[in-house]
């Protein structure tokens, strides 16, 4: 196999934006050559990441994306993997390069959702469960997490006020970031007097739908060195599955997809969690934070709750985790995330992080999962 | 000469979503035996997740069970706003290791549904399954 590498990563701000689909997704592409220092000429496959296409009316956005950048002879592949598009797009577009059919591609996530409004996200976004047990007997995306939330707080005494605490650490970190959807300091008592969305879990609980587009650019060894002095290497990829409805899954409190998929990336990076310097993992409810970071083997089982107290996963705690603002202050413009929590980490290992920047980091991980964690993957990457 | 069925339109058949939802109507489970291993599976799986093997016999299991986690929805997908606030549960059935997940109506705090209550299957509708408090 290739040793494969990330030359460059751009990103849309997140949050409500007017421009259309194309447009977005093309900014972010168009800053990830700009980054990388290439002409498109150069990109031999697309990876475009993308589920609800069709509220900004253009699906297949593949050819359209490699048409407005001039290679419309340029193979391209839109995938949809609900939450989990981005990291799924970027790894196909990793294998690829790999496997030696590509030396550069690159790797796109887009969503364009917030002009459709609450009602419309509410319900489309329950067609990513496995609808004929969840979504088509009233569950909504919080209730799904909130149900989560409920046997964790029960199992583990955790409490409400910790599960704020996590949306209180990502706004702190989102608050450094200009990208970030919801770019606002926030306090526990801010979260528990917030409305009840899908008890226990309340709005801030929740990461906001958001509009956004993020992009990197992968090639072999051989190319970053003769184009860049300035990138990252892929060391690790897994993937994983879990039962699509939560009622297939023996513990309620754990997401089978990430422990395989984290285990299969640990191996094939040949690091263990301690190795890891910093993490962007799928908070897409404060919820999801703790249960990741356990299946992740940053915490014990249980333990995530403690250590999230103790600041361990702070910005300048041993394992800070999303440093970005997470999905739940960065945003979630759902196609767009995977591949975004790759710019973070890119940016993060180049030096371009600003003020919300990890001290001394080398290795960091991304996380990021479809739906309830049906689907996962996770990435690796060190500096070089 | 009549051309034999497809061993997916053989499977298809047994699986139809109907007889699953038939069953949901009297308040019973349809679930599929691994005739090799025993596992037993809801009605919507065409391959055993323990073994692999493709035959299965009927198992009808009574819709009773316990509540294992559930959340009560404020905001709600469409066509459910006239129902707010409900309940979806993830209930444990009795006697197997099955869980099954549906909507429950009148429920408007935790203190309506502590964990542990025992409930059950009353029906299928456009609100999905339907679990009560026993």
């Amino acid at each position: 196999m290739e040793k494969v590498c990330v030359i460059g990563a751009g990103s849309t701000k997140y949050g409500k934006l007017q421009d259309s689909i194309t447009d977005i997704a093309l900014q972010a592409s168009v800053d990830a050559l700009e980054s990388a220092g290439i002409e498109p000429k150069k990109i031999q496959a697309g990876y475009i990441s993308n589920v609800f296409g069709i509220a900004d009316k253009q699906v297949h956005l593949g050819p359209v994306i490699m048409s407005n950048l001039g290679i419309p002879e340029v193979p391209s592949l839109s995938i949809e993997s609900a939450c989990g598009s981005g990291s799924i797009s970027f790894r196909e577009a990793y294998a690829n390069v790999a496997a030696g059919f590509y030396d550069v591609v690159l790797a796109t996530g887009v969503e364009k959702v917030t002009h459709t409004g609450t009602e419309w996200t509410t319900t489309y976004f329950s067609y990513c469960s496995d609808f004929f047990y969840e979504g088509g007997a009233g569950a909504s995306f919080p209730g799904l997490f909130a149900s989560m939330a409920r046997a964790y707080l029960a199992e583990f005494k955790a409490t409400e006020e910790d599960l704020a605490m996590v949306a209180v650490k990502n706004h702190d970190n989102g608050f450094l970031n200009p990208k970030a959807h919801l770019r606002k300091k926030i306090t526990v008592d801010d979260v528990l007097k917030s409305a009840i969305v899908a008890s226990p879990l309340k709005l801030y609980d929740c990461c906001p739908f958001s509009d956004g587009a993020s992009a990197v650019i992968l090639c072999n060894e051989k190319f970053a060195k003769t184009h860049s002095k300035n990138y990252i290497e892929v060391i690790g990829s897994g993937r994983g599955g879990s039962p699509a409805a939560l009622q297939g899954r023996e513990h309620i409190t754990t997401i089978p997809s990430t422990k395989i998929a984290a285990q299969a990336a640990y191996k094939m990076a040949g690091v263990t969690p301690k190795d890891i310097d910093f993490a962007e993992v799928h908070d897409c409810f404060t919820i999801a934070e703790l249960v990741d970071t356990e299946d992740l083997g940053f915490f014990e089982k249980g333990e995530a709750v403690e250590a999230l107290r103790q600041g361990r996963t702070r910005l300048n705690g041993d394992i800070p985790i999303n440093p970005s603002g997470g999905l739940k202050s960065k945003g979630h413009p759902i196609g767009a995330t995977g591949i975004g929590q790759v710019v973070e980490v890119f940016d993060q290992l180049t030096g371009k992080a600003g003020e919300r920047t990890v001290k001394d980091a080398k290795i960091g991980l991304t996380h990021n999962f479809g739906a309830t964690g049906a689907s996962c993957a996770v990435h690796i990457f060190k500096s070089v | 000469m009549q051309a034999a069925p497809s061993t997916y339109s053989k499977v298809y058949k047994l699986l139809a979503k109907e007889e699953f939802i038939n069953n949901a109507k009297l308040g019973k489970v349809l679930a599929r035996k691994c005739t090799r291993c025993g596992y037993l599976h809801l009605a919507t799986t065409y391959f055993c997740q323990n073994c692999g093997n493709k035959t299965f016999e009927n198992a009808i299991i009574e819709g009773k069970g316990t509540i294992m986690t559930y959340t009560i929805i404020t905001v709600s997908p469409e066509g459910y706003e006239k129902y707010i606030p409900y309940a979806w549960v993830v209930m444990k059935l009795d006697k197997t290791d099955l869980r099954i997940s549906g909507f429950m109506g009148g429920i408007k705090s935790p203190a309506d549904l502590p964990l542990g209550t025992k409930a059950k299957m009353t029906g299928y509708d456009e609100r999905g399954i339907i679990i009560e408090k026993l």
